[in-house]
């Protein structure tokens, strides 16, 4: 029995008891009937899932779907440039950079998401400069609106899109722009057929990082959008522990471990495209 | 054999943690006077393990999935005690410990949702009504729940986020008690609610005084003690007993079936039922006190406070909730899960 037997036992054997058997038991309890005093009870039905397509929850799916690719699209726009930004810098400068892009983790995201209450509230830093420069007549409502919420998701997640984006500007080729300008390429040809195509993976998984807590983050919602259902996070957690519709709650876990997967699968595929069409393996990416 | 190792592991973290008396508190938010917690530690040496919960609900499916275990003591609303108790989720009392009893207030005992008081013992009681800011609104606008109906108040208010709350209003508004079990009446509160939505900016039992002091809210429902520390820092903040009629509640100190120490615990409650203490936890939240021995301890101004101890007139014309089964609650749920939908 070798190290690296054991280091991989281990781990399979976390992934199994910690990741692999709750979600196979929330898979079980999806199919379940609920039940107000026992949450869940035999016998299995399909029930659940049609309840997520009614109106009633298809359109707070659909719109926690709208609010959290709005959030995703604007750190992608945010994160991109920084990146390529970044990555243009010398070594020392990069390392500064990323350590203040990563600096505000070390205060806990609830604190920093009450601060944000602070700044947008009525009263607060930002209505007070705004009316007060005079560009504003009266002190707007920022707070408790979906522009709070999206502000809130792209404030704490836009440092997951920026890594794995850096990561692949890092990994760009620098010769590859060359020798594209060396054919007769002008810039925007080298931006859209290579460094594009090239940092799509970093893209796609930034995306995935993003998209998927941007619909989980119910505090956010609950703080910043006044705990109206409007992410996919606040409908399971109040089916969960409010309603105490179990298996209701957990159809809809069960669904966005489903969306994950098939990011998962375009990840891969793009990954696989991008592989065939550079020329170069996944780990030159 | 990994059974064994992994059952030594756990007991080896146990036994050290035990080694300390302490007793696991589930408490409403920003519901005690912190001094009171250090000086329960400072007299009797029991460590406190404190920690929080924003409504009912949330509480009751913690205890519910534990199956009455991780804690030590809770406060549920109300009928949460009777709900509870008949699902045996909480321990009986043994008053031997509990010798500060007689400084309660008999009026607050042997309610219908324990009878005896087998279970539980009065903590605060008080009362859901509206709120407004008196620099913003005009109180003459305010005096019914029927008046946050009124389309002037688009996207401005608050309403605690609890559907029984919240449910109440609308029924009491259409007539009917706010206990009411018929589906036809809470289909029918459910249309009017729908009504009012659009004037709702946020729902918040964490803390609702706190979008009223920071001004993002003007008009709405809050809970007296929370008014009445809101007034404290601005006193433009006003609470008023709508014309329907307030809901009343009493939050009652009830062991978990499966509490681990259980003798910390009563020590605890028979902590908080002395008088001094009873005093300072009711200026402290503002909600009013069952401990009848505290009364002539507390200032005067929250003595004589009509927020704090409404006269008899308006409690009678209030309601306690009271439960109302399990299929009236879920389709309450249904229409609440509707209606923070926008729908």
């Amino acid at each position: 029995m070798n190290f690296r037997f054991l280091a991989i036992a281990l781990t399979i054997s976390w992934l199994a008891i910690f990741v692999f058997l709750p979600h196979l038991l929330l898979v079980n309890t999806s199919l379940l009937t609920p039940h107000l005093e026992h949450l869940a009870v035999w016998p299995a039905t399909l029930d659940n899932f049609q309840k997520v397509f009614t109106p009633l929850y298809l359109s707070v799916f659909l719109h926690s779907l709208e609010l959290s690719a709005i959030a995703t699209i604007i750190c992608l726009l945010i994160a991109y440039p920084f990146a390529w930004i970044v990555s243009a810098h010398t070594s020392s400068v990069r390392a500064w950079l990323l350590f203040l892009l990563v600096l505000p983790f070390w205060t806990n995201s609830l604190i920093r998401t009450y601060a944000i209450k602070i700044l947008l509230g009525k009263n607060g830093v930002v209505n007070t400069i705004m009316t007060g420069l005079g560009l504003w007549q009266e002190p707007m409502q920022l707070l408790y609106t979906e522009f709070a919420v999206i502000f809130g998701l792209v404030y704490l997640l836009l440092p997951f899109m920026v890594l794995p984006i850096y990561s692949s500007f890092d990994k760009l080729d620098p010769t590859l722009l060359e020798a594209g300008r060396d054919l007769g390429a002008h810039t925007l040809q080298r931006f859209a057929r290579i460094i594009l195509p090239l940092t799509m993976p970093g893209i796609i998984a930034g995306f995935l990082i993003v998209f998927l807590p941007a619909m989980g983050m119910f505090y956010i919602a609950d703080l910043l959008g006044g705990a109206k259902n409007l992410l996919l996070g606040n409908i399971i957690k109040n089916l969960f522990l409010v309603a105490r519709d179990w298996p209701l709650g957990s159809a809809f876990s069960v669904i966005m471990m489903s969306i994950m997967a098939l990011m998962l699968l375009v990840y891969a595929r793009v990954n696989h495209y991008v592989q065939r069409r550079g020329g170069l393996d996944d780990q030159n990416l | 054999m990994n059974k064994t190792l992994l059952m030594t592991l756990l007991l080896l973290i146990t036994g050290a943690v035990q080694a300390e008396e302490k007793v696991v508190v589930y408490n409403w938010s920003e519901y005690v006077d912190d001094s009171v917690l250090e000086d329960f530690t400072k007299e009797t040496g029991i460590k406190i393990e404190y920690s929080t919960f924003d409504s009912n609900e949330v509480m009751y499916s913690k205890l519910k999935l534990q199956r009455g275990k991780g804690y030590d003591i809770v406060v549920p609303s109300t009928y949460y005690i009777s709900k509870m108790a008949k699902e045996g989720l909480l321990q009986k009392l043994d008053k031997s410990q509990l010798k500060n009893i007689r400084n309660l207030n008999p009026d607050l005992l042997n309610k219908d949702y324990d009878p005896g008081n087998v279970y539980s013992l009065p903590y605060l009681w008080g009362s859901t009504g509206l709120c407004y800011n008196a620099d913003e609104v005009e109180p003459a606008s305010v005096t019914a729940w029927k008046d946050l109906w009124d389309p002037k108040w688009k996207g401005k208010l608050l309403f605690t986020d609890d559907v029984r709350e919240v449910f109440h209003m609308a029924l009491r508004i259409n007539g009917h008690s706010g206990n009411s079990e018929d589906p036809a009446h809470i289909t029918q509160a459910y249309e009017l609610l729908k009504k009012v939505i659009p004037n709702v900016l946020v729902f918040n039992s964490e803390a609702p005084r706190e979008p009223y002091l920071s001004g993002d809210v003007v008009v709405g429902m809050n809970w007296n003690g929370e008014a009445v520390s809101a007034a404290q820092e601005n006193p433009a903040i006003q609470y008023v007993y709508p014309k329907e009629g307030a809901v009343f509640w009493v939050d009652s100190f009830a062991i978990p079936v499966g509490a681990e120490n259980v003798k910390n615990a009563h020590a605890f409650i028979d902590y908080m039922l002395r008088a001094e203490v009873a005093k300072l936890n009711t200026e402290y939240v503002g909600y009013a006190t069952p401990n009848q021995a505290a009364l002539p301890l507390l200032e005067q101004s929250t003595r004589e406070n009509p927020v704090i101890f409404p006269p008899e007139k308006i409690i009678a014309n209030g309601e306690f909730h009271r439960d109302i089964g399990n299929d009236a609650l879920q389709l309450m749920h249904d229409y609440w899960q509707k209606l923070k939908a926008g729908q």
